[in-house]
């Protein structure tokens, strides 16, 4: 069996951090790849050492695939994390670690293609008979689209094939406006991702995004680890996340961490991973979304509610280890609660908000994880994102586990800078939300309301 | 514009070392600027740009092209001072080679005058060779990196003793 002893960590901020933690427990040295913004970082202080690839800039420092496999190399590394982000979904990525005898601490090249092309993506999940939204695969022109969108009905949504993030996305209320929809929309798709193919779906309104975690080894075993609701967005990006979801009850929660794992399954996936669906509140019918292909930005969600290490596990697979637990040994017990705290200004329609923060201390207790990379005297960089930390609350069930985040919201101290805190406790205290009332364009919803 | 800047002057020679130009007269109001390319004095690579990539006998033949897009590995030549040195630092990670082959002797010794054009050594990185410029003039004070050995960005190669550029390229010439 291979052995990992010293990685090298390709990522920064909280999942660095987070990383270096699992590695300490299972006794893996760490090295930790940096821009020259990143020398002073947390991570950098608690990695067993730290190399400086380059200039802050991403493309040339932690999107530099050939560097960071020569700062591998050169520091007597054995595998690489990749964290999120940055070339965690490059399927060049594990392909340079594999040509150098690297492990990469993550799925198969191939499985990050087949899953990357959401077009590639959408055929597996419908070989496997899982439901998919109404829509078309590609479509080539507006004439084409406007056939589709009538037979599916309006409002419906143009997507890029090579999309993320909401780039490259459209919604279409009527006829009239499909043609600018479709020239803004694979413009911006073709600049962002090299890549113009568009499909379509038909718009649900009434949404939930339901995502199941699940874990594939390199021994043929599988396993889901339930579901994720991230519903609470703002520009498709999550902003609150939590296990379990209150609209998903035991029979579908049965049916959709199957559909996740035949999934996985066909492909068969190897390491951590994350497929996306869309719940039609309305119908209560579940669709394909997407799959990530990486560790996610909420996983401690998942952690909590099962008792797992996801990141631990990912190095034990990844040296091609059985999962060290079955699906009958994996329980939901009480209910997690994540706020992401980024430095923005809610007030100024959530500008970005770099700079030094000058306090720091948020509240501790036995039933709060934060995941952070920040302390008193921590300068944000401007060039990445702006996530600062990852607030996490436990209770035995959903609401003491939201009492808990408006504790923990309430006390936090923070200084120099703006971030979305107040925001998170203003939502902590809707009553819709409170009651589970919610879908994904409820912030929206929130905010429209807020400015009358 | 009515005035010009260090880097707008910077930016202006490398259009023209770029360029099959070799005079320039550039007036703009109180100001005249005149740039004239002369025969190579101290620079063996001539009036080519300053960036050479080659592939490094013996580990490989492949030629290997630098990318028009990539930033030129000119050591940046930092602010931070020591007793009056300046460092030459990396431009990229990579594998530090002090001379052009193995066996043969370094592109630069302890005590060695030199001119901004002049290489300072080779830095690799996944077999692709990037010859580094010293970026600065004067004398070799201190080489701080062992042959062979990773090199961070920007880590200190070595400490330079600037020197006038007249005095050095008068001081070339003459050895």
């Amino acid at each position: 069996m291979k052995k990992i002893s010293r990685v090298l960590i390709a990522n920064r901020g909280e999942i660095a951090v987070r990383i270096i933690r699992a590695c300490r427990e299972i006794g893996i040295e760490t090295i930790l790849a940096v821009s020259q913004a990143d020398k002073e970082s947390l991570p950098a202080k608690m990695a067993d050492r730290s190399i400086c690839i380059g200039p802050p800039a991403p493309a040339q420092s932690y999107l530099k695939v050939d560097t960071i496999i020569a700062a591998a190399l050169g520091t007597g590394s054995d595998a690489i994390h990749p964290g999120y982000g940055f070339l965690a979904e490059q399927p060049k990525f594990p392909r340079a670690c594999a040509e150098h005898g690297l492990i990469f601490i993550g799925p198969h090249a191939e499985n990050i293609r087949q899953m990357g092309d959401k077009l590639l993506a959408r055929q597996v999940a419908r070989s496997v008979g899982i439901p998919m939204i109404p829509g078309s695969e590609l479509v080539t022109d507006h004439e084409e689209a406007l056939k589709t969108a009538d037979t599916i009905g309006y409002p419906v949504l143009l997507k890029a094939s090579a999309g993320g993030g909401g780039k490259g996305m459209k919604i279409v209320q009527k006829p009239q406006e499909l043609k600018t929809a479709f020239a803004e929309a694979s413009a911006e798709a073709r600049s962002a991702f090299g890549d113009d193919r568009m499909y379509m779906e038909k718009l649900i309104a009434n949404a939930r995004h339901i995502e199941i975690q699940i874990m594939g080894d390199s021994h043929g075993n599988f396993v889901h680890l339930f579901e994720r609701d991230c519903s609470l967005q703002r520009r498709y990006q999550k902003l609150v996340e939590e296990s379990p979801s209150t609209a998903v009850n035991p029979e579908l929660r049965e049916k959709i961490c199957r559909a996740a794992l035949d999934i996985a399954r066909n492909i068969k996936y190897e390491n951590a991973g994350t497929v996306e669906f869309i719940l039609d509140q309305d119908q209560n019918q579940f669709y394909f979304l997407e799959m990530n292909t990486r560790i996610q930005v909420e996983h401690p969600v998942t952690e909590i509610v099962t008792g797992t290490d996801l990141v631990q596990e990912q190095f034990h697979i990844a040296v091609g280890e059985p999962l060290s637990f079955k699906q009958e040994d994996i329980k939901l017990k009480g209910h997690a609660v994540e706020c992401r705290i980024n430095a923005e200004s809610p007030d100024k329609g959530f500008m970005p908000n770099p700079g030094l923060l000058t306090q720091w201390q948020p509240r501790e207790g036995a039933n709060i994880r934060i995941d952070t990379h920040c302390f008193p005297g921590y300068f944000v960089p401007p060039y990445y994102d702006s996530l600062l930390a990852k607030v996490i609350t436990i209770g035995p069930d959903r609401s003491q586990a939201i009492g808990r985040m408006k504790g923990v919201l309430d006390g936090f101290t923070y200084g120099g800078l703006d971030t979305n805190i107040p925001f998170h406790r203003m939502l902590m205290d809707k009553k819709d939300y409170l009651q589970g009332n919610i879908n994904t364009r409820w912030v929206e919803n929130i905010l429209a309301e807020e400015k009358k | 514009m009515d005035s010009i800047s260090q880097s707008d002057v910077i930016q202006i020679l490398k259009m023209v070392e770029e360029s099959h130009t070799d005079e320039l007269h550039l007036e703009m109001g109180d100001l005249k600027l005149t740039i004239k390319r002369s025969i190579a004095l101290a620079s063996p690579s001539g009036s080519t740009p300053s960036v050479h990539t080659e592939s490094r006998p013996p580990a490989t033949n492949d030629a290997v092209e630098v990318e028009g897009r990539m930033p030129s590995p000119v050591a940046a030549a930092a602010a931070e001072n020591r007793d009056g040195l300046t460092a030459i630092r990396a431009s990229m990670l990579g594998t530090f080679y002090k001379s052009p082959k193995p066996g043969e002797p370094p592109f630069v010794e302890v005590g060695q005058l030199i001119t901004a054009e002049d290489t300072v050594c080779i830095i690799e990185v996944m077999k692709l060779f990037s010859t580094i410029k010293a970026g600065l003039n004067g004398r070799i004070a201190e080489v701080c990196v062992q042959d062979g050995e990773l090199v961070e960005f920007d880590q200190t190669l070595f400490w330079l003793e600037e020197i006038d550029e007249m005095d050095v390229f008068a001081t070339v010439k003459s050895s």
